[in-house]
């Protein structure tokens, strides 16, 4: 597990964009309005845009950009905008400080963001 | 430019109007979209037009485009409709209703609908672009009688000395427009109006009476002190009693709706009107308030908005608010009238030096006053 960040810094009904993680591009943390946290790959994988600035609904969020649509609980992608899922990882609070369990999957990223990523 | 001299000794029954060309020359109505209406609050929706949150209008405010927006918070902003990338419009249509974000339909830069850019494309590989420095550039927003105002200047003037403070100044109190609650009635009809007419004329054409015998003989048989000349607006805290006969403020002086209950005694069965400078009025009967809401668009057109607000249940009821209604449709359509005959007179050279205000309009000189220190 990897300190993510303080629990106050992600109020219910938040999200954070988390870099500089080791050996991963960036994730988005997400802390529901009915409590739960969820963390997948930051980076939309039909196109380069940041999730963590999506809209959560339904343990679900879509794409700024784009308005793809992924399942937080399983990364799944609605098949219409994206097709490729993006990676779950695991989140646990405790004493108030959110710990991460990167996936070790290979992520699926947009061409924008595996150029970034080479670079 | 021809000034007036505020400090003119009046000698006589005549006071001059402004000249003829304030009401023509495109110059002088660039400065009053820069000096009055961008300068000044401006009225530009109800607020139940904005019902669910992602509703939007798209408002001219002098020389601006404005997306008023409400937010997913419920709170209603309002924001330039600029991209901040290369300039397009957001927004084109005159209102609609967006999920949750503004999209640029050029580029796609993406705002939020509190205005700050969260995707753009590539915009992952920019960490530099702050998000709040490049969202929408923000307008002031302030909610009052059941209306949206914005103000596009960078510092706006006091909400309260400009637009409360010319209710105060007709009414005498504020109490007394609290009393009707307007922003508890609900929309019944709303009716918009092209005229092909300068705003000043319509404004003018609202503060007084003197025309009233002749071009208004309905209004006149529900509010016989009308037909002497004096507008409402002549005196401070005066309402136009209705006549002995008349029931109700309608086309036919027949029986309206259920009274507002927060109406005073002494404000029941009469007409109240407010000039909200610069494109505002208010007109307040016992079961109803009337609001026109003016857009200059050219120097010889104008758009007036006019909404007609009612006790919800009379709405919900399904009432027939149409006798209501009529009396000032025809009101307004008698007046348009009268302003897009006046307005081709006012390049004609005999009107060069203006025409004149009677006694019972020299109220009117003020107006003129006022539009002109604001682009001294």
């Amino acid at each position: 597990m990897i300190y993510a960040c303080q629990l106050s810094d992600l109020p219910p009904g938040g999200s954070l964009r988390l870099t500089d993680l080791p050996g991963s591009p960036p994730v988005a943390l997400f802390h529901t309005e009915d409590g739960e946290l969820f963390a997948v790959d930051d980076t939309c994988t039909h196109a380069d845009a940041s999730l963590a600035e999506g809209f959560v609904e339904d343990c679900a969020v879509e794409c700024p950009l784009h308005a793809a649509i992924f399942d937080l609980r399983t990364g799944e992608a609605d098949g219409m905008i994206a097709t490729h899922p993006v990676r779950t990882h695991t989140v646990v609070a405790s004493e108030g400080q959110v710990y991460l369990q990167l996936s070790e999957a290979i992520p699926h990223l947009p061409a924008a963001a595996r150029r970034a990523a080479a670079s | 430019m021809t000034m007036l001299d505020p400090a003119a000794p009046q000698t006589g029954s005549l006071v001059p109007t402004l000249p003829g060309h304030w009401y023509t020359d495109p110059a002088i109505f660039a400065a009053e979209q820069e000096r009055i209406v961008e300068a000044g609050w401006v009225c530009v929706a109800l607020a139940a037009d904005l019902d669910a949150p992602g509703a939007y209008r798209t408002v001219q405010v002098g020389r601006e485009s404005v997306v008023v927006v409400k937010g997913r918070d419920k709170a209603v902003r309002a924001f330039f409709n600029v991209c901040r990338h290369r300039g397009a419009q957001l927004c084109v249509e005159p209102a609609g209703q967006v999920r949750n974000k503004l999209q640029c339909p050029y580029h796609a830069w993406t705002y939020d609908l509190t205005g700050k850019l969260i995707a753009a494309p590539n915009l992952t590989e920019m960490p530099d672009v702050d998000r709040f420095a490049n969202g929408l550039a923000a307008v002031a927003v302030r909610e009052w009688i059941g209306y949206v105002w914005v103000c596009v200047a960078p510092e706006p003037p006091s909400f309260e000395d400009e637009v409360v403070g010319a209710v105060v100044t007709r009414l005498g109190d504020v109490e007394s427009i609290d009393h009707y609650g307007v922003e508890n009635l609900r929309l019944a009809r709303r009716i918009g109006y092209e005229v092909q007419a300068n705003w000043k004329l319509i404004v003018e054409n609202f503060m007084e009476c003197y025309h009233c015998a002749t071009i208004h003989p309905e209004l006149t048989e529900v509010l016989p002190e009308f037909a002497d000349g004096y507008a409402a607006q002549y005196y401070v805290g005066h309402g136009a009693e209705f006549g002995s006969g008349v029931e109700g403020f309608t086309v036919d002086g027949s029986a309206g709706h259920a009274r507002i209950p927060g109406v005073s005694a002494d404000q029941d069965r009469r007409y109240f009107a407010i000039t909200i400078r610069p494109g505002v009025f208010v007109n307040l009967v016992p079961d109803h308030v009337i609001v026109h809401r003016m857009t200059p668009l050219a120097p010889d057109r104008t758009l007036v908005e006019c909404d007609w607000l009612f006790l919800p249940e009379v709405v919900e009821s399904g009432a027939d608010v149409d006798r209501s209604v009529e009396l000032f449709h025809r009101v307004n359509s008698q007046d348009f009238a009268a302003c897009e005959r006046t307005q081709p007179a006012m390049s004609s050279r005999v009107y060069a030096n203006g025409g004149n205000l009677v006694p019972s309009e020299h109220h009117i000189a003020e107006f003129h006053h006022w539009v002109q220190s604001r682009l001294a």
